[in-house]
């Protein structure tokens, strides 16, 4: 695996002396660049001053539970890739360095094949996403279209929107936004699932029987069973160009405007069951338009201008 | 999945551990108020630190328990809100709605 013409970067914090010369000559032997720090806080000064593709951290760096520093970096730096080093590798030990957010663990004695496979993929994953994110700085119209059939869109916990991360990455939308925009996506899905496909009506979810279990769940898994409901798609499509997104859901349903363009009982307030996930969708973009009776609905939202080159670093 | 609870005096506490936004996490709250309910618990905290996302889907089984603690004349409250959570309370005017917990 190559990880191209720039070596791997590494932030070595490790607080005995002779581990941090055994790691020293194992990177100047790679041709890898390094720092090192002794302790906790020069780590975090380390990190406010440079970037590094790797951080390699003894976890006793700073007592010995001390897992916790490692929980601290990743909140001002989330995406760092931090290599543990344990002593004491126990199952509690590992428990909890991975739930410190740390990318990946090794015990000592350090096995150095293993570390350098590891540093490699770690690298390779790095170099991959900058290459992708300076091609996107030259995109300017790109579109995506996918369409899913209710049964399987149900088993879905929500879809992935890559254009939207791209559009993210490079400044044109906050990472807020992108937020919002997903969660209006998995909104507008939602919509052209339950109450489009499967024609489920939001006055359901107020009957409920005497286990506490609405009317709506039921219905829902009752079409979800029946192929006239379940076999309708729900198409989304996103196109991006000319200084904005536009994303439209499409449901096979009936559309829950009537003739008049108007919604039947469709009211936005806290209590209502129905008109949430409208509001939520309002909020996340600048404008909302509804064709086809309601069952396509198009969100509009603008972008800012994209960073310049010198902002993204290398 | 299944939400943690407590109870603490005359109140009962549920943690939300994940982001609300699936059918899973919808029942998993429902489950666990349920549990509470059954106890005879009518006033009932959620603690929703442990969520980053909610939906409307979620924001739905929230107000489910809002509903059913209501009619027996108790209470829904939530502890102090943040992020998104927070936004989302107050677009929607839950806040309004749910007592906070500061206890």
């Amino acid at each position: 695996m190559s990880v191209g013409v720039n070596p791997p970067s590494i932030l070595l914090a490790d607080g005995d002396e002779q581990s941090r010369e055994m790691f020293g000559t194992f990177f100047e032997g790679r041709g890898w660049v390094y720092d090192v720090v002794p302790d906790s806080s020069s780590m975090v000064g380390a990190l406010e001053k440079g970037t590094y593709d790797i951080v390699i951290a003894d976890v006793e760096l700073s007592g010995p539970d001390a897992t916790h520093f490692l929980t601290d970096i990743l909140d001002k730096h989330p995406s760092q890739p931090i290599i543990a080093v344990s002593p004491n590798p126990t199952y509690e030990n590992v428990l909890r360095v991975f739930r410190s957010g740390a990318t990946d663990l090794l015990a000592r004695p350090i096995d150095f094949s293993w570390l350098e496979r590891v540093v490699q993929q770690i690298v390779f994953s790095r170099r991959n996403d900058e290459r992708e994110r300076a091609t996107y700085r030259f995109v300017t119209k790109e579109q995506a279209e996918m369409r899913f059939s209710s049964a399987d869109l149900a088993q879905l916990a929500s879809i992935s929107l890559p254009l939207v991360g791209r559009l993210a990455q490079s400044g044109m939308l906050s990472h807020t936004d992108a937020l919002k925009i997903r969660l209006a996506v998995q909104e507008a899905v939602l919509n052209g699932l339950e109450h489009g496909n499967l024609e489920l009506d939001s006055q359901w979810k107020e009957e409920l029987s005497a286990d506490g279990r609405d009317k709506f769940s039921s219905m829902r898994k009752k079409r979800l069973a029946d192929r006239a409901y379940a076999d309708r798609s729900v198409t989304v499509k996103l196109v991006y160009g000319d200084g904005r997104l536009e994303i439209t859901v499409r449901d096979e349903g009936k559309g829950f405007l009537n003739a008049r363009g108007v919604s039947d009982g469709c009211k936005v307030d806290s209590l209502s069951c129905s008109g949430r996930g409208l509001a939520l969708m309002s909020s996340a973009v600048d404008e909302v338009q509804f064709g086809e009776n309601g069952s396509e609905v198009t969100m509009i939202k603008r972008l800012h201008e994209r960073k310049s080159t010198e902002d993204y670093g290398s | 999945m299944e939400f943690p609870t407590k109870v603490v005096g005359d109140k009962a506490y549920i943690r939300v551990t994940s982001d609300l936004d699936t059918e899973t996490a919808g029942e998993a709250l429902r489950s666990a108020f349920n549990e509470m309910y059954d106890q005879g618990k009518r006033t009932i905290v959620l603690d929703l630190s442990g969520a980053q996302i909610i939906n409307s889907y979620g924001i739905g089984k929230v107000l489910m328990c809002y509903k059913r603690l209501k009619a027996e004349n108790g209470v829904l409250m939530v502890k102090p809100l943040d992020g998104f959570v927070k936004e989302t309370f107050e677009l929607l005017m839950l806040d309004k709605l749910l007592p906070i917990d500061d206890s």
